[in-house]
């Protein structure tokens, strides 16, 4: 694993961890291979052991999609936590830029987990509010420097 | 004597090529008179201007940018925007919302 515990998995006890871990699957994906794509269905959440995801948003550009990188994330950290937010759809594209190891959390059998042992799933639920309330503040400051410069622009 | 009158005769030639030069430099373009009233018309036509760059990107000045170049500028204002947005959300206040940015892409 990464050298600090994985962000998702945090103030847990070393034997929640192993038994967390234990769940879910190694995958390893090649430079340039493709974890999951913008609208997949959201089956599993993945915590990066080694190497960088990047996520990436559509966007015409001249005409043409394109993958916008809009975050990457590294060891230690978690991609994917649609696989526990309904409607379960992944809303970005995610792609290896670089060799890359992860742990794949299947969501059936964490549900499962979680129900017979409700105070690692309450801390785990605990670290994902902390990831996704995160990115939506991060966005959020993002969005308002974005609007802050289209009001600026049109009221010159 | 005579190289003395020919310094003099120099100097007072180089002091009539500057004096005109500066005359001529400094002298108001009549010609430029009747062009003082056709710089309303082109403002008048500005916020046309603005919403045709809309109907005609290809005449906008990001098309002479290479895509791969804008697409570099794309992704770099992105991490430049959440750098910002991250020290925003370190230490939350106007100011560090609403920091400069650098970025290309904007600038």
């Amino acid at each position: 694993m990464a050298p600090e515990q994985p962000e998702l998995l945090k103030d847990l006890g070393a034997e929640d961890v192993q038994q967390v871990l234990a769940i879910g699957t190694r995958i390893a994906l090649r430079s340039g291979a493709s974890l999951f794509q913008l609208g997949d269905p959201a089956e599993r959440l993945f915590l990066i052991e080694r190497g960088r995801i990047r996520l990436t948003l559509p966007m015409q550009v001249r005409g043409r999609q394109e993958d916008v990188v809009v975050e990457e994330r590294t060891a230690g950290q978690t991609v994917g936590w649609s696989a526990l937010i309904p409607p379960h759809m992944f809303t970005l594209a995610a792609t290896a830029p670089l060799d890359t190891e992860l742990i794949a959390l299947p969501r059936e059998e964490l549900r499962r987990y979680f129900a017979a042992h409700p105070t690692v799933g309450y801390q785990i639920t605990l670290n994902l509010a902390v990831v996704i309330g995160h990115r939506l503040q991060l966005f959020q400051a993002m969005w308002l420097r974005e609007m802050q410069r289209t009001v600026e622009k049109h009221s010159a | 004597m005579e190289m003395l009158l020919m310094a003099v005769c120099l100097s007072m030639f180089g002091l009539a090529v500057t004096a005109m030069a500066f005359g001529a430099a400094t002298r108001p373009d009549k010609s430029s008179a009747p062009a003082q009233p056709e710089l309303r018309p082109a403002k008048a036509l500005a916020p046309a201007r603005f919403f045709a760059d809309h109907a005609a990107p290809s005449q906008s000045p990001g098309m002479r940018v290479p895509t791969e170049v804008l697409l570099a500028q794309i992704e770099n204002h992105v991490r430049l925007e959440q750098a910002a947005a991250q020290s925003f959300l370190e230490s939350p206040s106007h100011a560090q919302l609403h920091t400069k940015t650098t970025s290309a892409l904007v600038n």
